[in-house]
């Protein structure tokens, strides 16, 4: 991926919500958390691989008590860097821990229709779309299905939408909500058939797995199904989705320690089905609205629990992708922009290498393209601050700013027009006249996104499968909706 | 020698549309050195490429960084030219010709300069009386020169009333040639309520200008 699309190299960055002591605190807890009390791990072959190494496993229960030693030891083994890799090599990135980049997050189930402006459930056409918009987008990484489409079998609706995905976005695919170890089976295959080969995929991984754990302290039935990603060396990431005063403390530093502790116990489930394979550190907090009981994604507390799984995941070494860029608001409006700004910088002010959520509404739940226009402005933004800049004879040019002298300007120099270019310019940030703007409608901002949504959807076509490839992962696809498990 | 003229006004014109500073110049030279006409060397080569970056600044396919690059560019080749522009009697066959300065006690003159550059690449013979320049230079230039048009600016609040005292002065002085007005703190009733006419930006005030001096739609 081109060096401009991948910001961050002198960046900011340093931000730190907790001290070091404090980091290392959560680290000794966790450990104590695992060891004391145990996670239970609903996964057969996850108890089997805890038990063969040493744990205590409670067969009755599914609570495994996991020694310190293993789990310190499987977190070393973690496989650095990870290398994300996509359908076409021009897309691939490494997580170095000096790059910022940004994922679409799942999975609504409704979409505010682009045409008439109505919420209404999601379809598989809601997926091509907005996979084709984060194609286009420049500075959108990695596509995860936003949606989860509603007029395919039910069973098998992740192979239906990867195979949509890779119709229709040329980028790396994260599935967010492939629970079933059948699924993984089958969309791992799908993408070893892209790449040409389980060999090539383990080189070049261009399916990534969001896999959820379950406060407090349970490894579910998913994990079965990041197991199966983990062996064919694509990353699984980790995610602890703590509900602060529900399913966790109501303390940020309760559901910082409960997050961390079912991570570090799923990795070291991972490590020990494929030891040294690739695997991402994952937290989507949320906290509660004590007056209502509802909860929501971006209040200050989880935009505080995330950023302190950031320096975690630091602590440990490995790449994090963070949720964020969620809004309880049910429009594109001014709400929705101040919730995801916060949240989105500050996971990347602390060091996130991956953030994910652009385009989801109500706590991820709908779909609204429109936003996702939105956020990609908004990273586009930040990323320009994040990339930080040098401090050299190049970029302080001590000649020109003599000669223009005193009270001169510097626009008609040859080192202004060397440099221009390096300026954030808008796609849809309106920064006209009031008489242009009145002169044209006097759109907003929602507007202008509306208006580059359709054009991306009338222009924009990325480079079509091969007919062959194509060929072949229907009949995966077709294959996979009879051996995945339904009723 | 019709093929090397040619050949010179494209380099001349390429230079300043490319923004290739040493191209325009060395163009410059070698048109002197081969007898072209500096008018001609003006007319049919630099003012067209001047002309078509600022139709394209227009429709925002180049930007303004480029455009006043393109600008020092020609102001650079004409330099070169002078000499032998100042032997020549014949005049540049100009659209209008205009006074245009920041109004006194105001020193924000880059949308100014911006202004002076359209102006100039739609074919105006432009006097730039510079920022905080006194009224009486914009009477007394626009009698030296024949000014058909003037143009004004203020960015501040506190010194837009001195475009009125410009417009009261040149009607007093017997000028009546229009006076164009602009600046972050100009409107259009402003405009209108002095006897001015108003133009937003660098765009709109060289076609007003081209209006006003009866040379465009």
């Amino acid at each position: 991926m081109a060096e401009k699309f991948k910001p961050g190299k002198f960046g900011m960055k340093r931000f730190e919500v907790m001290e070091t002591r404090d980091a290392e605190a959560v680290h000794t807890k966790s450990l104590h958390l695992l060891e004391a009390m145990g996670i239970k791990v609903v996964s057969e072959e996850g108890r089997r691989l805890l038990k063969e190494a040493g744990a205590e496993v409670d067969e009755k229960s599914h609570v495994c008590r996991i020694p310190s030693y293993l789990v310190e030891e499987s977190m070393r083994r973690c496989k650095r860097p990870v290398r994300m890799a996509a359908r076409n090599p021009k897309y691939d990135f490494v997580l170095d821990g000096a790059h910022c980049y940004t994922c679409t997050d799942g999975v609504g189930l409704a979409t505010i229709d682009l045409e008439t402006g109505e919420r209404r459930p999601s379809t598989l056409k809601d997926v091509a779309d907005s996979a084709k918009i984060v194609d286009y987008l420049p500075m959108m990484h990695m596509y995860n299905p936003l949606v989860t489409p509603l007029d395919v079998p039910k069973h098998a609706h992740t192979v239906h939408e990867y195979m949509t995905a890779l119709e229709n976005c040329e980028k790396h695919f994260t599935t967010g909500s492939t629970y079933q170890k059948e699924e993984a089976v089958y969309q791992l295959k799908m993408a070893a058939a892209v790449v040409g080969g389980w060999e090539e995929l383990r080189r070049r991984p261009i399916i990534s797995n969001l896999t959820c754990t379950t406060s407090p302290m349970v490894l579910g039935m998913t994990t079965d199904a990041a197991i199966e990603f983990s062996r064919a060396g694509c990353p699984p990431l980790l995610m602890a989705m703590p509900l602060i005063g529900a399913t966790a403390p109501m303390t940020v530093a309760g559901a910082v320690v409960l997050g961390n502790a079912q991570v570090i116990a799923l990795a070291t489930v991972l490590q020990l089905a494929a030891p040294g394979s690739p695997l991402c550190y994952s937290s989507e907090p949320m906290a509660m609205d004590v007056q209502s009981g509802l909860f929501e994604g971006l209040f200050p507390a989880a935009d505080m629990v995330r950023a302190a799984h950031v320096q975690m995941a630091k602590h440990y070494r490995i790449p994090i992708f963070i949720g964020g860029w969620g809004t309880c608001s049910k429009a594109p409006d001014v709400q929705a922009g101040y919730e995801k700004a916060f949240s989105a910088f500050i996971a990347y002010l602390s060091g996130a290498d991956m953030t994910s959520g652009p385009g989801l509404l109500e706590n991820w739940t709908v779909l609204s393209h429109e936003q996702l226009i939105l956020d990609h402005e908004m990273f586009t933004m930040m990323a320009d601050m994040l990339k930080g800049f040098k401090v050299d004879d190049d970029t302080v040019p001590f000649d020109v700013i003599m000669q223009v002298g005193h009270e001169g300007h510097f626009m008609g120099k040859k080192h202004t027009l060397d440099h221009f270019k390096e300026m954030w310019q808008p796609m849809v940030t309106d920064g006209r006249t009031y008489k242009e703007w009145k002169a044209t409608g006097g759109k907003n901002a929602v507007d202008h996104a509306r208006d580059k949504a359709k054009e991306i959807l009338r222009t924009h076509t990325p480079q079509p499968l091969s007919e062959d490839l194509r060929k072949d992962l229907k009949v995966l696809v077709a294959e996979a909706e009879d051996a995945i498990p339904h009723k | 020698m019709t093929g090397d003229k040619n050949a010179i006004l494209k380099e001349l014109e390429d230079g300043v549309k490319t923004l290739q500073q040493e191209m325009a110049v060395e163009a410059a030279r070698k048109a002197l050195a081969a007898g072209v006409s500096p008018v001609e060397a003006i007319e049919d080569g630099l003012a067209k490429g001047i002309r078509e970056v600022g139709e394209k600044f227009a429709k925002k396919e180049m930007f303004v960084v480029e455009l006043i690059y393109a600008a020092e560019i020609m102001s650079e080749a004409i330099k070169v030219l002078e000499p032998e522009l100042k032997k020549v009697a014949s005049q540049r066959n100009v659209v209008g010709r205009m006074v245009l300065g920041t109004v006194a006690g105001d020193i924000h003159d880059i949308g100014k300069n911006l202004v002076r550059i359209m102006l100039e690449a739609s074919g105006f013979e432009v006097r730039d009386l510079g920022k905080d320049a006194p009224t009486e230079g914009f009477v007394s230039t626009a009698k030296e020169m024949g000014a058909t048009v003037l143009g004004a600016s203020s960015l501040m609040t506190t010194t837009v009333d001195v475009q009125k005292e410009i417009v009261d002065a040149l009607r007093a002085a017997g000028i009546q040639a229009p006076l164009m007005v602009g600046g972050a703190a100009v409107s259009e009733e402003w405009a209108k309520e002095i006897g001015a006419h108003y133009a937003s930006d660098a765009n709109s005030a060289a076609v007003l200008a081209k209006q006003l001096v009866g040379k465009g739609g």
